[in-house]
């Protein structure tokens, strides 16, 4: 398990956090940038057709200064590990990672004996907190593991007041 | 001073102080709940996720500044034309060879320019 590199809030109120979570889960701020055919896919799943807007997180900012979400899409190779350790710590917390795809979770069809240029998971550099698995995952895959995202924030899917509609059908006992 | 003026710059004063309270609260909001990263590289300048090559304080061309002061020559000539314009009437062409001087003169800061070689680079 990787280091979070965050100091907790000077004041912290029981209610209060869970007010914050519930806001912070329900505008999430993905961060704009792909490193693979997964990239195309989260492209996919911010467009008009699957719509990550109606989930409050498809608002892709173009800078980590303004992003909460780094969704890692895609192949991490070595020369890129070290810039997406830059991108990350320059998001202001909270902040959290979605590994999307095989290649982000566990390198993939990367991860065979004698392999050199591929880092096998984002999870070895970055505190990953949601896995999309997939080659590459679907666009409604992405926004389940966002909306896994939102359940992490807000303790559950049920405590998610925002979510007027069944998330899991036939599994509500959560 | 008449007490109602007193009065009045009372109202300002007011209004500054809840400008900066309404200004400041956010601000300290923000301090007091907000958890904070501390990673390393957090505060280095965002390059796309690259270290930034040198300074931000190189040398530029010059001629953009020489530019950027042409420009506000021409930008003046326009914007004293407006009033000109409002003024211009009843006697029109005393107004028209009012107009030509104003602009003549104007233009002497571009003629200035251009004998000083500006549009050559």
């Amino acid at each position: 398990m990787v280091e979070r590199f965050e100091t907790p809030p000077p004041v912290q109120l029981g209610i209060l956090n869970q007010m914050l979570d519930l806001c912070r889960a329900n505008s999430l701020w993905p961060m704009t940038f792909g490193l693979a055919c997964c990239a195309i896919e989260m492209m996919a799943a911010g467009a008009s057709r699957f719509d990550l807007d109606r989930f409050g997180a498809g608002v892709f900012r173009p800078s980590p200064r303004q992003s909460d979400v780094m969704i890692v899409a895609g192949t991490i190779s070595k020369k890129m590990a070290p810039i997406i350790v830059t991108l990350y710590d320059q998001m202001p917390a909270p902040k959290w990672v979605v590994a999307m795809g095989n290649c982000a979770i566990s390198g993939g069809p990367f991860a065979y004996e004698g392999q050199y240029a591929i880092v096998n998971g984002a999870d070895r550099f970055l505190p990953v907190d949601v896995y999309v698995p997939g080659c590459p995952p679907r666009p409604e895959a992405l926004i389940q593991g966002l909306l896994e995202l939102e359940d992490q924030l807000t303790g559950g899917a049920k405590r998610n007041y925002l979510r007027r509609f069944k998330r899991h059908p036939g599994n509500d006992q959560e | 001073m008449p007490p109602h003026l007193l009065t009045d710059y009372l109202f300002v004063l007011v209004f500054l102080l809840v400008g900066f309270v309404f200004a400041t609260i956010p601000v300290l909001l923000a301090v007091l709940i907000t958890p904070r990263g501390t990673g390393l590289k957090k505060l280095i300048s965002y390059e796309s996720g690259m270290i930034p090559i040198g300074q931000a304080w190189i040398q530029f061309g010059v001629s953009y500044y020489l530019f950027a002061l042409v420009f506000l020559a021409f930008d003046v000539d326009v914007l004293y034309l407006f009033p000109a314009l409002v003024a211009y009437g009843s006697f029109p062409w005393r107004d028209l060879i009012g107009i030509f001087l104003f602009v003549g003169i104007l233009s002497l800061a571009i003629v200035y320019a251009w004998c000083k070689g500006v549009f050559e680079w």
